[in-house]
């Protein structure tokens, strides 16, 4: 470790990139609220036009009524700060431009705004308005699907970048732990991505955090219900991801089920990212034993977990299997056809085969708002943005800007007073979203229409494709009183199973050749 | 004991900084920045003490780190994943230091007749081990993890006094770890990294030494563990898992692995880079001349890794090793320019 | 352990290290071949023997770092044949290495010191006291032996190998043992160096008891007062260097050899 003539010009080079990180931090830290450094380079492009490139030592020139840097951030101030909480990295971090691009379509349709770049979303927006309030872009952030790293991101959204409203997240220990910040800090509005956690709202409760989608378990309402009655099951095995979706996705399944008179005879959970499944399909009942078999098995597992099914049982035929999301007609590139027949569990938005007028007029917008978005359904390759906003992520991030836009406006842009008037409006909404009405719960918990799907053989093409059987309206958090707030979260096998009365039972909307027969 | 180093002074006008930073600084980078760098440096530190000191390069920091924040809330929390046992914040703290100082001596006893590769394997073991642990056993967390864990009242909603408690730790650990140094475990310590098996053919117990220093740095790291989780609120199994495990080596190895104070040099460029690379245009113009979203913010894994290149080609043993590098070069040039000043600038023992 | 007979037959004639067919195996290959060998105290003994002859192996098994196959090994009368090499430094023994074995991220000064707390069971102490001073007096005393006083305050990575191999014996002698085992002292030493390791081997107390693994015939002859000549793992010869160097089998397995080389 002696000090080396050969390595001075590296060390040097080192010093000063040090220097300039510093350097950065240093510069950084002067905007004290948040409007002199915004974090990344969409906030850049809705700075002021008038703004000098040489100004003044202070540089602290944001729009001329911002109030004195010591005060409270966004009390009495009218402008509004929005953050966006997405996820760049981790499982789902090739939706981030699907998240964003759902978000900016909701203030391009309702608020007025322009997209900086016609090919992607993550460049931000410019010229959002509602009421006469400008709306401002100040940061995206960057998640990576643990929980950790969105408190970080959210922190600096918020505290860095002074962002009073923040769009987001997308997954579940995201939401859950956004929500608890949420808790901790009254004077900024969370309005849910995607993120499905059933905690999120009835567990925490933040009064500021407002969810317009579904958690994991209402988006498998209905479906037992199907099985049962015109499947004919009364046995079912359930198999799960280990982990918090998992365990929600098929408590959804399981109050469902035994709601309508099932009854669960073996619930397996194998652990995220398991590759051999055979230990764990072994100690499922075999198929002359069950009636059916619940898939809550995501990724790469979805195949694998069936196909050691398949190995080890033997036989693998649609009417005796069912899944959650996961399933998807590529699943019959592995399988064979034989899986057709397997209902689906629903998501956000609804499947491609519908088609109302609204949803029309919605993808329509997405293809007027941009050439070409890179989402993650086109494998982050440019593909027509209609694609990437009719999927679930998009669509649930539309959702929660379109409830901040229309929220506004009935209140004619009013962000005093904490934003009291805002949330009062948000709490009380009903909003006509393109793919089904959404109102809230006193959790602020969103009351969904979901649906049930099924994989079906296209008798032309002899492809796999998934076909939209039923849709299921109203759906809430409670599962008609399975959960509540005294409950504990749904965990691998503590879903109560016992007939129930759900409001949507024998209301499900029968949807033939793609139309919902209202 | 304490000498006038070019070292010294500048480690002691930095804590001069630290403890007036609030005053200066925003809100944003006290908490936000300087905390965490507190924390992760301190959690760091642990790694750095044994590594430089011990010759262990232990990745199951942070995975005790990790178990004090998941004793914390276990014992705190009163809803939710875990035990529940909602009992008050000082026993969560006083009960986490427990676990994680008997944790690490328990792994402690177990790794200490490994060495080099064999123990960092070894380590990193534990701390996959620990992930699945508190992913499968729901009685403790499951995936899902603890969240809404709340500080004791005396620092819920008081970032400053949070930042003045990570600062403290952090100041009593440095030189709580260089005093050591000095003293007749430390410098057995040192003998064993140097040579085990003279060490025992000098009388002494190498794999105790190993295991108590081992346990040692596990409760320091249960400190950090504490603080995190009072600043964090929430901790799950991903919150341990290997990617936060290789940030920590990262951090340590930025900072300069045989040099307790990288460890903090290595948590501040980690975190500001994290957060304030986005803010260089520089680098936002680079990805347009690449035409792909090389270094977008959502690439904060691959800046990271290049800084860590560099620094590590600049110099192997990191930030503080180029800053050690440079302190040598002005003395050498001062000792030339002025033959007869005192000479006494004696090296101690390398650290 | 005092009560055992051959214990009391030992103690009777001051015997210091008492071994008793002794044998080293490793695999298949023996290191050391039923090896019997007495050292009394103020002993000077040589151990000669071509390479690959067992005399580290020898000094491995006083020492402790290798346990015996077979036969027993007894320091003052105690049996420590399986006894751990940590807790031998107890009963009075030291040893040198033949490859240096230092620490060499500490200072000279701290090497000496370090050394000597292992025997006095200081080294879990997080606090310094008293008796630290005394320790300290003792290291540079043991520098001043070993002519590393201007060097005290060095990092022994820095110091030059002669330097190094001195410390290396330093280390030995500050613990004040009772049986000094040095292997090679004198191995990679320039000639003025090895005058200088003969003055300071023949400087030693009267009463300390000394085994030398040495090539190097003129020091090893000028040295001790005892030779023992190993080859392939047994004892082949014993006597005073005189006797040695007039016995014609050591000339044919060793000194031939040497003189041939």
């Amino acid at each position: 470790m002696k000090p080396n003539k050969n390595r001075r010009l590296p060390s040097l080079l080192g010093v000063l990139f040090a220097i300039v990180l510093i350097a950065a931090a240093c510069g950084g830290d002067d905007g004290d609220d948040g409007d002199a450094s915004p974090t990344t380079a969409p906030a850049e492009s809705t700075a002021p036009a008038d703004d000098p490139p040489a100004d003044d030592p202070p540089a602290d020139d944001p729009p001329a009524d911002d109030p004195p840097a010591d005060d409270p951030p966004a009390d009495d101030d009218n402008t509004i700060r929005l953050g966006i909480m997405g996820e760049c990295e981790g499982a789902f971090g090739g939706f981030h431009e699907d998240v964003v691009a759902g978000a900016t379509l909701a203030l391009i349709n309702g608020a007025g705004a322009t997209s900086t770049s016609a090919d992607t979303a993550l460049d931000g927006f410019s010229g959002a308005s509602v009421a006469g309030v400008p709306i401002e872009l100040v940061g995206i952030g960057c998640g990576d699907d643990t929980a950790d790293r969105a408190i970080q991101e959210v922190r600096t959204l918020v505290e860095q970048d002074g962002a009073n409203v923040v769009i987001g997240p997308l997954s579940g220990d995201e939401g859950i732990a956004i929500a608890n910040y949420a808790l901790d800090n009254p004077e900024v509005t969370f309005i849910n991505g995607i993120s499905g956690a059933q905690d999120s709202t009835l567990a925490v409760r933040a009064p500021n955090f407002f969810r317009f989608n579904g958690d994991g378990a209402q988006w498998n309402a209905g479906i037992g219900d199907i099985l049962y009655n015109e499947g004919g099951w009364r046995t079912a095995a359930v198999i799960a991801d280990d982990y918090g979706f998992g365990w929600t996705s098929a408590g959804g399944f399981v109050a469902d089920f035994c709601a309508a008179g099932g009854q669960i005879v073996s619930q397996v959970f194998p652990p995220l990212g398991t590759t051999d499944y055979s230990s764990f399909v072994q100690q499922l009942p075999n198929p002359d034993e069950v009636d059916g078999y619940f898939w809550v098995i995501g990724g790469t597992g979805t195949n694998a977990s069936l196909e050691a099914f398949l190995n080890a049982k033997g036989d693998l035929t649609g009417d005796q299997h069912a899944g959650n999301l996961f399933f998807s007609p590529a699943l019959a590139d592995a399988l064979g056809t034989d899986i057709a027949g397997a209902y689906v569990g629903g998501f956000a938005s609804l499947p491609g085969d519908i088609t109302t007028p609204e949803i029309e007029a919605y993808l329509a917008s997405a293809d007027a708002a941009w050439d070409t978005l890179s989402g993650g359904l086109t494998g982050n390759e440019p593909g027509p943005p209609s694609t990437a906003l009719g999927f679930g992520f998009a669509y649930g991030y539309y959702t929660a800007g379109l409830a901040f836009v229309q929220a506004l406006e009935q209140v004619g842009g009013d962000m005093s007073n904490n934003q009291a008037a805002l949330r009062e409006a948000l709490s009380n909404l009903e909003l006509q979203a393109p793919y089904g009405p959404i109102t809230l719960d006193e959790n602020r918990q969103a009351i969904v229409d979901t649906f049930v799907a099924q994989l079906v053989l296209d008798e032309a093409s002899g492809e796999i494709v998934q076909q939209t059987v039923a849709i299921i309206p109203g759906v809430d958090q409670t599962f008609g009183g399975t959960y509540s707030t005294e409950t504990d979260p749904p965990e691998r096998d503590n879903t109560a199973c016992e007939p129930r009365d759900l409001p949507w039972q024998g209301n499900s909307i029968p949807v033939i050749d793609g139309v919902p027969q209202r | 004991m304490i000498s006038l180093s070019a070292r010294n002074v500048a480690v002691a006008l930095t804590c001069v900084a630290l403890i007036l930073l609030p005053a200066f600084g925003s809100d944003f980078f006290v908490d936000f920045v300087a905390t965490r760098t507190l924390m992760l440096g301190l959690a760091a530190s642990t790694m750095v003490f044994l590594s430089a000191y011990g010759g262990m390069v232990s990745l199951a920091q942070w995975l005790i780190f990790g178990v004090a924040g998941f004793a914390v809330g276990n014992v705190v929390a009163e809803s939710g994943r875990g035990l529940n046992l909602g009992w008050g914040p000082w026993t969560g703290v006083f009960i986490a230091l427990v676990a994680a100082t008997l944790l690490a001596l328990l792994l402690g006893i177990l790794s200490a007749r490994s060495t080099g590769i064999y123990f960092l394997m070894l380590t990193l073991t534990y701390a996959v081990v620990g992930f699945f642990f508190f992913g499968q056993v729901t009685t403790f967390s499951g995936f899902g993890g603890i969240t809404g864990i709340d500080p004791p009242g005396f620092f819920d909603d008081r970032p400053k006094r949070l930042y003045y408690a990570a600062l403290v730790l952090s100041m009593l650990a440095y030189v709580g770890f260089r005093a050591i140094a000095r003293t007749p475990f430390g410098l057995a310590l040192q003998g064993v990294r140097d040579d085990p098996v003279r060490m025992s053919s000098l009388g002494f117990n190498v794999q105790l030494h190993r295991t108590l220093a081992f346990t040692l740095a596990g409760f320091v790291a249960g400190l950090a563990g504490v603080l995190n989780i009072w600043w964090n609120g929430q901790i799950d199994p991903t919150s341990i898992s290997i990617g936060p495990t290789l940030d920590l080596l990262i951090i340590a190895v930025i900072g300069g692995i045989s040099h307790l104070e990288g460890a903090w040099l290595g948590a501040f460029v980690f975190i500001g880079a994290n957060i304030y690379l986005r803010d260089i245009p520089f680098l936002g113009s680079i990805e347009g001349l690449l035409e792909e979203r090389l270094l977008a913010e959502e690439r904060f894994n691959t800046v990271i890794g290049l800084l860590l290149l560099l620094i590590m080609l600049a110099s192997p043993d990191g930030l503080a090793g180029i800053i050690a590098r440079i302190e040598h070069g002005i003395r050498l040039a001062f000792r030339r320019s002025n033959p007869e000043g005192d000479g006494s600038s004696l090296r101690t023992n390398g650290q | 352990m005092t009560s055992n007979a051959a214990v009391t037959q030992i103690e009777s004639h001051r015997s210091l290290l008492w071994l008793e067919s002794v044998t080293v195996a490793f695999g298949g290959l023996l290191a050391l071949s039923s090896v019997d060998l007495e050292v009394v105290e103020g002993d000077r003994l040589a151990v000669l023997g071509p390479n690959g002859a067992g005399k580290t192996t020898l000094f491995n098994a006083i020492a402790g770092d290798i346990t015996p196959s077979e036969g027993k090994v007894l320091i003052k009368g105690v049996d420590c044949t399986a006894l751990p090499s940590r807790l031998r430094p107890q009963l009075g023994v030291a040893r040198t290495y033949q490859k240096t074995r230092l620490f060499p991220g500490l200072t000279v000064e701290d090497n000496l010191y370090l050394a000597q707390t292992g025997k006095q069971r200081r080294h879990l102490s997080l606090w310094r006291n008293a008796k630290d001073a005394e320790l300290r007096a003792k290291a540079r005393e043991a520098a001043g032996m070993v002519w590393l006083t201007d060097q005290l305050s060095a990092q022994v990575a820095d110091l030059a190998h002669g330097q190094q191999r001195q410390l290396e014996i330093g280390i030995a002698l500050v613990t004040e043992p009772d049986l000094i085992m040095l292997d090679e002292p004198a191995s990679g030493l320039s000639k003025g160096e090895r005058e200088r390791l003969v003055e300071l081997l023949e400087a030693l107390p009267v009463d300390s008891t000394l085994i030398l693994i040495e090539h190097d015939m003129e020091v090893a002859l000028s040295v001790a007062d005892r030779v023992v000549v190993m080859s392939d793992g047994e004892v082949v010869a014993t006597g005073t260097p005189d006797e040695i160097r007039r016995n014609p089998l050591v000339h044919a397995i060793y000194l031939g050899e040497e003189a041939a080389s």
